[in-house]
């Protein structure tokens, strides 16, 4: 029999953010929009995922994993209000060293999206009735970002539209 | 000023499709031996398809057309390839073999070779089927020294089309503009082949142009190129080139995205390739200026403003910002004082050789450009010892 209770995420508990602290190596910057997307996701999907946290039993949790969505839970109040100030966690105890690849392995561990994948995604959101706007916003992309994906025409029709003529030739004199 | 002078651009009353059109004739009739180097990009198939129709004019079909496949290439790019080679009017020799290719994603190997017999397991996809993989001559040299034995004197005076444009870069700008006049698209051959000319019939074509034309004659063309769009990589930047080199690691994370399949394997096929896509636009693969930069008989001040003309206007703002940035703060310290040209001012750390890192990176990167140069000059007048003033 596999023994669940001894994977972390069985043991996820509500602690109050503020006895969180961020760790003092992390990589991991966040741009604006990508930050924004966070907030989007915890209001629309909830707290799906515990905040990764080391605990010697001294003080505060360093967070291993997370930052940055504890940022958003401790700095945007609508987030805040739903879970009345808490956060989810799960514990690791583990040396420094070990930490900070836990750190790293978190963040790179996952796939790139591909681009034919994606703009199919965009069309079928558009054409299930999304506005442009919509999909925009929830999931903080550029219009030409969406503009973009959501293009069929082949690249010769895209710059045809906007050239109306061959230019003049030139020599060098 | 100096003797290093580029020409300028005289535009006539024909346009680049009439003019090349014109051009191709004027080979047709000179050269006995006609062939086009393809790589499957959209410059290359303007040349190819101009080719053909002159081709048929003038009854020389089927046309020669050669490819070097360089192997870790878009699956979009083989398919299309295949289908030119399937063309009834187009004679393709497709090449699969191992020439030496610039690999700079690592220092330890600094050169990969495409279809390496030794490295067949690691190959990122099959041979294909017409690959042409050896002849009389083949050497693991670039592919400028491999002319030679393809072209041969016995097939006579050979014309060697290539879709190369003034518009790509100031190097090849200087290719087309070191003659004037209408014969300016003919150029010596590389790789002693003094019975050939190269031929640049689009030499004056811009990016709009070229695709101008597939889209008014229904050409068919590469479709990379539409992923690449989606992918959101700008048209300057959308090329068909080998990846590995200098310029190309800079877009080497676009195979991630556009290509995941064929990027897997990439990562396997070449050291260092996985490394480079993620750190290519960082400090860790540093620009590097060197001295083999500089075009002879010219100053850093004027390769850096003529490198700057040459850039798309966006590029161009960015990187003179850029620039503009580094010269106010030299002037700060230096009240006013000249930039020297290649050695760094001993109070200020700039030089015009620093300040041709945003001109050749074509922008600033998000302000990550104008602080890499504003720290080297720090460095350097750290170095001299001249403390802050």
């Amino acid at each position: 029999m596999p023994v669940l209770r001894a994977q972390p995420v069985s043991s996820v508990e509500w602690i109050d953010a503020a006895r969180l602290v961020a760790n003092d190596y992390n990589p991991n910057v966040q741009p604006p929009p990508e930050f924004r997307l966070l907030k989007i996701s915890l209001l629309e999907d909830g707290w799906t995922q515990p905040i990764v946290v080391f605990d010697d039993g001294s003080g505060p949790l360093v967070i291993v994993d997370g930052e940055h969505r504890w940022r958003v839970a401790r700095e945007d109040r609508d987030v805040a209000q739903k879970t009345g100030g808490l956060v989810p966690i799960v514990r690791i105890r583990k040396e420094r060293a070990a930490r900070m690849m836990s750190t790293i392995r978190h963040n790179r561990a996952r796939g790139e999206h591909t681009v034919k994948q994606m703009a199919a995604i965009v069309r079928e959101l558009l054409s299930a009735g999304q506005s442009v706007d919509d999909v925009c916003f929830l999931l903080q992309m550029e219009p030409e970002e969406v503009d973009r994906l959501a293009d069929r025409a082949g690249m010769p029709e895209r710059v045809n539209r906007e050239t109306p003529t061959f230019e003049k030739g030139w020599m060098p004199q | 000023m100096t003797k290093y002078h580029l020409r300028k651009k005289h535009y006539v009353d024909q346009s680049v499709l009439e003019l090349a059109r014109e051009r191709l004739r004027f080979v047709f009739e000179r050269f006995d031996f006609i062939t086009v180097g393809f790589s499957g990009g959209k410059d290359s198939t303007c040349c190819l398809n101009l080719a053909i129709e002159v081709a048929q004019d003038t009854k020389r079909l089927p046309l020669h057309v050669y490819t070097f496949d360089e192997e870790a290439i878009p699956p979009e790019t083989v398919e299309y390839m295949a289908r030119v080679g399937a063309r009834p009017d187009v004679k393709l020799d497709w090449y699969c073999v191992p020439i030496q290719h610039r690999n700079a994603c690592s220092t330890r190997e600094l050169y990969w070779y495409p279809w390496q017999p030794e490295l067949r397991e690691r190959w990122v996809r099959e041979l294909p089927a017409q690959a042409i993989t050896d002849y009389p001559g083949l050497t693991r040299t670039p592919i400028a020294a491999q002319m030679a034995a393809l072209f041969p004197a016995s097939l006579g005076s050979i014309a060697h089309i290539m879709g190369i444009r003034a518009q790509e870069s100031l190097s090849r700008y200087g290719a087309i503009a070191s003659k004037r006049g209408f014969e300016a698209f003919l150029s010596p051959c590389s790789g002693h082949v003094r019975h050939g000319k190269n031929v640049y019939p689009i030499y004056d074509w811009t990016t709009e142009d070229v695709w101008k034309a597939p889209a008014t004659f229904g050409w068919d063309y590469n479709r990379a190129y539409d992923v690449m769009e989606a992918a959101g990589v700008s048209r300057h930047d959308q090329r068909c080139a080998p990846p590995f080199g200098e310029q190309p690691i800079r877009r080497l994370h676009t195979y991630k995205t556009c290509w995941p399949h064929l990027w897997a394997k990439m990562t396997a096929r070449v050291p260092g390739a996985a490394t480079a896509a993620r750190y290519a636009n960082t400090e860790l693969y540093g620009i590097g200026i060197e001295d083999a930069d500089l075009p002879a008989g010219m100053t850093w001040r004027q390769w850096t403003l003529a490198t700057l003309d040459l850039l798309p206007d966006h590029n161009r703002r960015e990187a003179a910002a850029a620039i503009r940035v580094a010269i106010s703060i030299h002037n700060s310290r230096t009240h006013h004082a000249p930039i020297p040209d290649a050695d760094p001012h001993p109070v200020s750390g700039f030089s015009w050789k620093l300040l041709y890192i945003p001109a050749k990176i074509g922008g600033n990167k998000f302000g990550r450009v104008q602080q890499k140069i504003t720290n080297r000059a720090i460095q350097e007048r750290k170095r001299r010892g001249i403390p802050r003033a």
